[in-house]
């Protein structure tokens, strides 16, 4: 004989189907024998009965409840409630995706501006999976280390070269996928804090600049603020944004590590009467962005494409991509010698990075992640002999000092990161950036959600985060034995023999 | 099926009606004294049924009507019990005014009940 214990769910529900009919009747009897007090339950199971039997045979929609009534309604709440639950109870504080607790923490104490030393020991596992930093026996002195400086648009000697200050910046968020308050706020943190803030592909910057920060413009495939009616590039109206004094660089975004092969995408919901005026598309439907630059075809007409935003705004102009195939990185660079058109900087994004609305298997399945791009875009410049041409920004889940010093190392020039300034905002990963619901008021046009998202508290959050982690990259890089960031290279990192990075992102050839 | 502004006014009539009808119990009128003897709820009874129609009442009118009109059916589905079981159909003599109002407000509770059945909590999206 076996002996399996199995839950049959098909016996309990419809033992449960018929008992709620039973409860009723009894209920009923007892209101009118007992009290008349059971008839309050009498009328809830009789609602409930009523309720079922329309689950059951009054509707096709739902098969679950068709076939085993409300039990599978009650397994549906318990379901939908889960990601809460396991997030208040039951996930450790190194489980959560895409930052666990202890990342996250740190953000928030760096941005609260408390004292982020830990006591006891480290919380992740060392056990030869990670990547880590390698210091020396000889640390320099903290006072002894150059300053930050960065500068992008020097190897073209142009007068309009930026010098970034500050080893992190805000990554391309625009207003659209982001709230008034939330762009204002990290608008006027920036400015406290002196860093370079990026619009992201939202049109003109009209939050951005309230504040007086300094920003990088980013032309999107739709090249929203900057379009003609066919969506192709209004030299004037790029002109004029290049001509205000806050606009330092632009960035022309070719893809993005959430949706690499994917334009940009706002819901519907999303859309306001202002956002449509701002970036001239209707409302009532997803504005959709193409998937690529009309005018980029090719590395010929792409190199010929970034000359044209160069010539026409006269700023420090880069791309942004994230990379697929490493050989089609290496034919453009190839032709942006040719053609003697270099873009002053690169921003190379991770697959991780994130967004605010992508289909699911962009976000999971497409693009190389950081670490693995990144050294792969560093020894192709190298090798092309044109390193010195350009500055590489890197972005993709860069939110604390260390991996952004492990970013450094593998060859990029300034850390990025979005997400990172979310969370010192406030945001606590509810994961509804494109529903318009954000309980913290970040990725929302709701007006009674951003009352709770005070500009000039947050603002100062954002500034404390970027001093803080200008901080501690300080002492890391003495710690490395560095005396300046530009130093840092690969033997900085200790990469596990089996590590992710290296030799798998290239291609064969 | 259902007409949004039909939807409105049912609610108007059942918030109308239940906020006379938990006044009246508020205030212990002498007729819904006596329906409460008659249930042997009183007085407890009385006000327990009067904040619930009160809430039911302002419940319907607020962002949270589908929920309202449930408290609303179910408060309606026990008075209907009662005259059934206890009280008779003619209360006081009062020519069956008392039930006929009871039914007014169930049909129109029930409309909203319909016409708003997709915002009821937990189980609103399943009518979808
Ligand atoms: C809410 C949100 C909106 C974003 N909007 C843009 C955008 O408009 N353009 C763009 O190139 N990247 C956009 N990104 C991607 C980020 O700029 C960045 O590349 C990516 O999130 C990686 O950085 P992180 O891991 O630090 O967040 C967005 C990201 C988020 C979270």
């Amino acid at each position: 004989m076996t002996s399996t214990f199995a839950i049959d769910l098909e016996k309990i529900s419809h033992t449960a189907n018929i008992a709620i009919v039973v409860l009723c009747g009894l209920f009923g009897l007892a209101g009118y024998f007992v009290s008349f007090y059971f008839h309050f339950l009498t009328v809830a199971f009789f609602l409930l009965v009523l309720l079922n039997l329309f689950w059951r045979h009054g509707q096709t929609s739902h098969t679950l409840l068709a076939n085993f009534g409300f039990l599978a309604q009650i397994r549906y709440l318990v379901e939908s409630i889960g990601p809460e639950f396991r997030q208040y109870l039951f996930a450790s504080d190194t489980e959560e995706s895409p930052f666990n607790r202890v990342e996250r923490a740190e953000v928030y104490r760096k941005a609260k501006g408390i004292d982020s030393t830990a006591a006891f020991g480290s919380l992740l596992a060392f056990d030869r999976t990670e990547i880590k930093l390698r210091h020396s026996f000889y640390p320099v002195d903290t006072d002894q280390l150059e300053p930050f400086d960065v500068a992008v648009g020097a190897a073209r000697g142009l007068d309009t070269t930026y010098h970034i200050r500050r080893p992190i910046m805000i990554s391309a968020m625009s207003y659209g996928a982001l709230g008034e308050n939330a762009v204002r706020a990290l608008a006027r943190g920036a400015k406290l804090a002196g860093a370079l803030m990026n619009t992201g592909e939202g049109g003109h910057p009209k939050y951005h600049l309230m504040e007086g920060c300094d920003l990088i413009f980013q032309m999107g495939t739709a090249k929203f603020g900057v379009r003609t009616e066919d969506g192709r590039l209004d030299e004037s109206k790029l002109a004029v944004l290049a001509a205000n004094n806050q606009v330092k660089m632009i960035e022309i975004k070719l893809s993005q590590g959430a949706k690499p092969g994917k334009g940009g995408l706002l819901p519907k919901e999303k859309i306001t009467a202002e956002i449509a005026e701002l970036r001239g598309v209707p409302m009532g439907q997803d504005v959709l962005s193409p998937a690529h630059h009309v005018e980029c075809v090719d590395a010929a007409s792409t190199v010929e494409f970034i000359g044209r935003i160069q010539r026409v705004s006269g700023l420090p102009t880069g791309i942004k991509f994230c990379l697929g195939r490493p050989n089609e990185f290496r034919t453009l660079v190839q032709e942006m010698e040719r053609q003697d058109t270099v873009p002053d900087f690169i921003t190379v994004d991770g697959g991780e990075g994130g967004t605010g609305a992508a289909p699911k298997s962009f976000m999971d399945d497409l693009g190389l992640p950081l670490f693995e791009a990144l050294p792969v875009v560093h020894r192709i410049l190298r090798d092309e002999g044109v390193r010195d041409r350009f500055v590489v920004f890197a972005s993709g889940k860069l939110i604390s000092p260390g991996k952004q010093l492990k970013a450094l190392s593998f060859g990029a020039d300034v850390a990025y990161s979005a997400r990172g300034f979310l969370l010192a905002l406030g945001c606590i990963q509810a994961l509804q950036c494109n529903r318009n619901t954000c309980p913290v008021g970040i990725t929302t046009h709701q007006k009674q959600l951003q009352t709770g998202l005070d500009i000039e508290d947050k603002a100062r959050r954002v500034a404390n985060y970027i001093e803080a982690l200008h901080h501690d990259h300080v002492e890391l890089l003495a710690a490395l034995g560095r005396s300046s960031a530009r130093l840092l290279c690969e033997e900085n990192l200790y990469l596990p023999v089996q590590a992710p990075a290296s030799p798998l992102g290239e291609e064969p050839s | 099926m259902t007409h949004p502004n039909l939807t409105r006014i049912a609610q108007g009539v059942v918030a109308l009606l239940l906020f006379f009808a938990a006044t009246q119990k508020f205030i212990g009128e002498p007729g819904t004294v006596e329906v409460f003897v008659g249930l042997d709820m009183e007085p407890t009874g009385r006000y327990v049924i009067a904040v619930i129609e009160l809430m039911a009442a302002l419940l319907i009118l607020s962002p949270f009507a589908a929920l309202g009109s449930v408290i609303a059916v179910s408060v309606m589905c026990g008075a209907l019990i009662a005259h059934v079981t206890h009280l008779g159909l003619v209360v006081n003599n009062d020519g069956g005014m008392l039930v006929c109002m009871l039914v007014v407000v169930l049909l129109c509770a029930a409309y909203v009940l319909v016409s708003r059945r997709k915002e009821i909590p937990l189980v609103g999206d399943t009518f979808s």
